[in-house]
């Protein structure tokens, strides 16, 4: 017994100390290092923002760490002071509740691309926005539909059925995706509408782009839409995607350049709109569902001084990363957009 | 003619023969029942063994999680682990004390009505979905101070709670009251008869329920997606920051679409799953040595 | 529970009219305000889930609860759809366990020889050690992809005229899919709990009835079973709980899709894994309410399966004390 009475104290002792030892951990790290900086959001542009940390870390000497939890969750982030820098690719005014006292600055231009897997079959089919918002309608269900075989002469599509996947969390890709469905299809846009989580008609959920993808990639026969780098990372075909001038087009950097042509001039709040360009010869090569990406910080930030030297590098020499992930460079008009922006941190 | 007035109709052999057929039919689904239940087992056990063990290296364990990086880049799940250790150390740190005392004040105060009462409440606190909790301690501390490792640590404490006390109630009530008569007869205040002698007694049985709760609880997913679940990728000890937890990332790896990160996630499946049944084997282990120890104090 | 109330020692009295030391009201202090926090505790939570679902309960009423459809773009939100999801996935998780665990608690206690009785009950209870993460990982790289490509169809081809046996999806996931990741999570609690009240029946019982000339089976259905029909039935309503409350596997397999479909391979959505792969970004304050108003129906589901199983346990432990 004794014993026993020893080995309660000898526990009562090290929960103690376990205790107070986390509490000297906390408070002697009680202030984030000086050069660091959390951020969360847009898994569209999570490629891209986690390209950045190692370089951020050497030329900057900030170290970030980047959550791609979905753009309402970057938004409810940055609105709640849980993070430095917010990411998402829907404007602020889409959210509510939604960041009052945040500055939005476009940092990345991109594209959604429609993703596939259908065994057998070849790279770049060809879509339409009228077939593809029937499809998320669930009213076209296999992948042999005339309507889909018309647009695809020449190749012989199975009668695989057709599983729709989209976004179960709330996205600004859904937002722009959406956007673009609301505008090819008046259907779509008084049944569904745009939002960044919306009362899908049909289909599987997957969480995050990563999420959409992986499901994409494990399912014969799925269709599902995500930031183009996923088709990369996830190994997955994409769909060429028929513009307002009549051409299909694939998600490349200058189609979405192409795209970006339709405005270069981000309004007051900092939002650009550049989706479904309409029909004139600037835009015969654009990518109908090409998307600006924002960060959004806090007017007045705890961390300002490292935030402002964190997205003047990304817009400017930040920009060099994105290529490769094909993320357009931002123009020049935007990029100068973006320097005031920032310079209303404090 | 009912089917009565035909089996009656049996000869008495052919009758016998029949119940043993039922019999041995039913003696077959009772084979075939716990065979499926070892083989579903067998092959959860060993997917995550086979996929874990090749993904499981040196750089698994020590370093830290870098997403997209191409797959060349050594990347593990060391953050996570770090963070499961300090979240349910934490957990551990609140809830094994008030678990204790509850159930004290339950076997050694409390009267009967009372008892009764807290039992309830204990019960029905058990019965709460962990997600629930999760909500719970959102509203509570994350909406006012944001996630935080305290914040992880207390939703796993609330899980743990009915579980310590649940199982120290039980080991308390079996020290036979001679013990506690002898004690007081002695001289000896309560609190020295509970917590010197009595509770002795018991911490077998207690350290048993508190290895238990710790694998169930070192498991749960759910309330950490609300409490600590917006982590840097470094290695943080700093329980003030949210945390990366074990099964938070094997949720978030789960659902993507590369096969490295599937890879990761089987290996840190397996080690969780190790640790867990080392816990379980060990909790095991010291409720027998306790039942030995019992035995003897009460003869 | 029961050793408790036959005691009524001095020892256990509570301290009133002795001479009280110090160290005695501290420790009597200290464990009542242990067990007060658990009461509190308790009621905390409620009032927080309460609090929290305020807004979409004065916004949609009780009307919340049969409106089926979750639209964030006209602020439209229902349960009916999760409630649906919840009761098919619940019910056919208990459809598939029980009669699996009673056949395991049968073969424990009946039929294994001495050897193996040990090993099995060990491995049943390491079923229920694993982690739910753990199986939804399982479920998702492993289990959908064999449901998807041999049982779905199989099923399909076999029982495809009733509608629960629709055409198959070619995603791994679904409402079949959780059904079996909630069975194999169900099927240690009701087996264990079952294989208890097995070996509490009494021996005499049992083996007055072999006696009778009975075979083993009709022992067991004449004897073991009535006599612990309640317990057993309180086991099964432990695991509806466990089924109900279970949102990470679930979130994981199932596929994500909010609507009412019989098809048993269709996705579909459960008020657990619902609020586990949307609150996190929820685009208004009304829709995060919703989500909390759908863990109020949860938390009061719990809450009375819990209750009854209680009740049960409570009711069929004095008969049996009344029968010893």
């Amino acid at each position: 017994m004794p014993r026993n009475g020893k080995l309660v104290r000898i526990i009562l002792v090290l929960g103690a100390v376990a205790v107070a030892a986390s509490f000297a951990v906390t408070a002697a790290s009680a202030k984030r290092s000086a050069g660091s900086l959390k951020g969360a959001g847009s898994s569209f542009v999570a490629p891209l923002v986690n390209a950045w940390i190692a370089p951020v870390n050497s030329n900057l000497g900030i170290s970030m760490s980047y959550n791609a939890v979905g753009s309402g969750g970057g938004v409810s982030a940055i609105t709640n002071k849980e993070v430095d820098f917010g990411a998402s690719d829907a404007p602020l005014s889409v959210f509510s509740p939604t960041c009052t006292t945040c500055v939005q600055i476009p940092w990345a231009l991109s594209g959604t691309a429609v993703l596939y897997n259908l065994p057998g079959a070849k790279n770049l089919l060809k879509i339409s926005g009228a077939v593809l918002a029937k499809i998320y309608l669930g009213q076209i269900k296999k992948w042999n539909d005339p309507a889909l075989q018309k647009l695809n002469k020449g190749v012989n599509l199975p009668s695989t059925a057709i599983t729709v996947v989209h976004r179960s969390d709330s996205s600004g890709t859904t937002f722009n995706f959406t956007d673009f469905l609301s505008r090819v299809s008046p259907a779509w846009k008084s049944k569904v509408g745009t939002n960044t989580s919306v009362a899908w008609p049909a289909g599987v959920g997957g969480n995050k782009s990563a999420g959409v993808a992986g499901i994409v990639h494990q399912t014969p026969g799925a269709i599902g839409y995500a930031d183009v780098a996923y088709s990369t990372i996830a190994h997955l075909n994409v769909f060429k995607v028929q513009n307002r001038a009549g051409n299909y087009i694939i998600p490349r950097l200058k189609n979405i350049k192409a795209a970006s042509a339709l405005d270069t001039h981000p309004a007051k709040d900092g939002s650009l709109s550049i989706v479904n360009p309409p029909k004139n010869a600037k835009y015969a090569n654009a990518y109908p569902i090409s998307t600006y990406t924002y960060v959004d910080v806090q007017k007045s930030s705890a961390n300002a001084a490292n935030l402002k030297k964190l997205i003047n590098w990304a817009v400017t020499k930040g920009q060099a990363f994105g290529p490769k992930l094909i993320f357009q460079p931002l123009p020049a008009a935007v990029v100068a957009f973006d320097k005031k922006q920032i310079a209303k941190v404090k | 003619m009912s089917s009565a007035e035909v089996r009656s109709l049996e000869r008495p052999a052919d009758r016998l023969r029949r119940r043993r057929v039922a019999n041995r039919a039913m003696e077959l689904l009772a084979w075939l029942a716990a065979a499926t239940a070892v083989a579903i087992l067998a092959i959860v056990v060993f997917s995550v063994a086979k996929q874990g063990a090749s993904a499981l290296n040196f750089d698994f364990l020590t370093k830290t999680q870098v997403p997209f990086a191409p797959p060349n880049v050594h990347q593990g799940l060391a953050n996570a682990f770090v963070g499961t250790l300090v979240i349910v150390g934490i957990a551990t740190a609140l809830a094994l004390p008030v678990g204790i005392l509850i159930a004290i004040y339950v076997n050694e105060f409390a009267r009967p009505p009372v008892r009764y009462g807290i039992g309830l409440v204990i019960d029905i606190l058990a019965g709460v979905p962990a997600i629930v909790i999760g909500f719970f301690v959102f509203g509570l501390i994350v909406v006012a101070h944001g996630q935080s490792g305290w914040a992880g640590g207390f939703a796993l404490a609330v899980l743990m709670l009915p579980l310590v006390s649940r199982t120290t109630i039980e080991v308390l009530a079996l020290v036979p009251n001679s013990l506690r008569e002898a004690a007081l007869g002695v001289g000896a205040p309560r609190w020295r008869a509970t917590l010197g002698i009595v509770l002795p007694q018991t911490i077998g049985g207690v350290l048993t329920g508190a290895t238990l709760a710790v694998a169930r609880v070192a498991g749960e997913t759910a309330p950490l997606l609300f409490t600590s679940s917006l982590v840097t990728n470094n290695i943080d000890w700093n329980p003030s920051h949210p945390l990366q937890t074990v099964p938070v990332a094997i949720f978030e790896l789960s659902e993507s679409p590369d096969p490295a990160d599937h890879a990761r996630a089987w290996a840190a499946a397996f080690v969780l799953l190790i640790f867990i049944l080392f816990a379980s084997l060990t909790a095991r282990w010291l409720a027998t040595r306790s039942r030995r120890k019992l035995g003897r104090a009460a003869g | 529970m029961s050793t408790l109330d036959t005691t009524t020692d001095v020892a256990r009295r509570p301290l009133s009219g002795r001479r009280a030391h110090l160290g005695d009201l501290l420790l009597q202090g200290a464990a009542g305000l242990a067990a007060l926090g658990a009461v509190v505790l308790v009621g905390l939570i409620a009032y927080k889930i309460v609090q929290g679902a305020k807004l979409s309960l004065s916004t949609f009423g009780l009307g919340f609860i049969t409106h089926v459809g979750w639209d964030p773009v006209h602020l439209s939100f229902g349960a009916g759809s999760f409630l649906f999801g919840t009761a098919i996935t619940s019910i056919g998780a208990l459809i598939l366990a029980t009669p699996l665990s009673i056949g395991i608690a049968l073969f424990l206690t009946e039929l294994a020889p001495g050897g193996i009785r040990g090993p099995v009950t060990a491995l049943v209870e390491t079923l229920a050690a694993i982690p739910s993460v753990v199986i939804g990982l399982w479920g998702i790289l492993v289990l959908g992809p064999v449901l998807r490509d041999h049982v779905e169809p199989f099923l399909h081809s076999a029982l495809g005229f009733i509608p629960l046996f629709g055409p198959p999806n070619s995603a791994g996931t679904g409402i079949f899919t959780a059904i079996v990741i909630l069975t194999i999570m169900i099927l240690p609690i009701i087996s264990s709990i079952s294989r208890e009240l097995f070996l509490s029946v009494p021996g005499e019982l049992k083996e007055g009835a072999l006696g009778l000339g009975t075979t083993r089976w009709e022992m067991v259905r004449g004897v073991v079973i009535p006599y612990t029909r309640g317990g057993v039935a309180a086991a099964v309503i432990l695991g509806l709980g466990r089924a109900l409350g279970e949102a990470i596997a679930v979130a994981q397999v199932i596929g994500a899709f909010t609507g009412i479909s019989w098809n048993l391979f269709n996705p579909g959505n459960t008020l657990a894994s619902m609020i586990a792969l949307n609150y996190q970004g929820a685009s208004s304050g009304l829709e995060l309410s919703s989500l909390i108003y759908l863990a109020l129906i949860l938390l009061v589901f719990s809450i009375i399966v819990n209750i009854v199983a209680q009740l049960i346990v409570r009711r069929v432990a004095k008969r049996q004390g009344l029968a010893q």
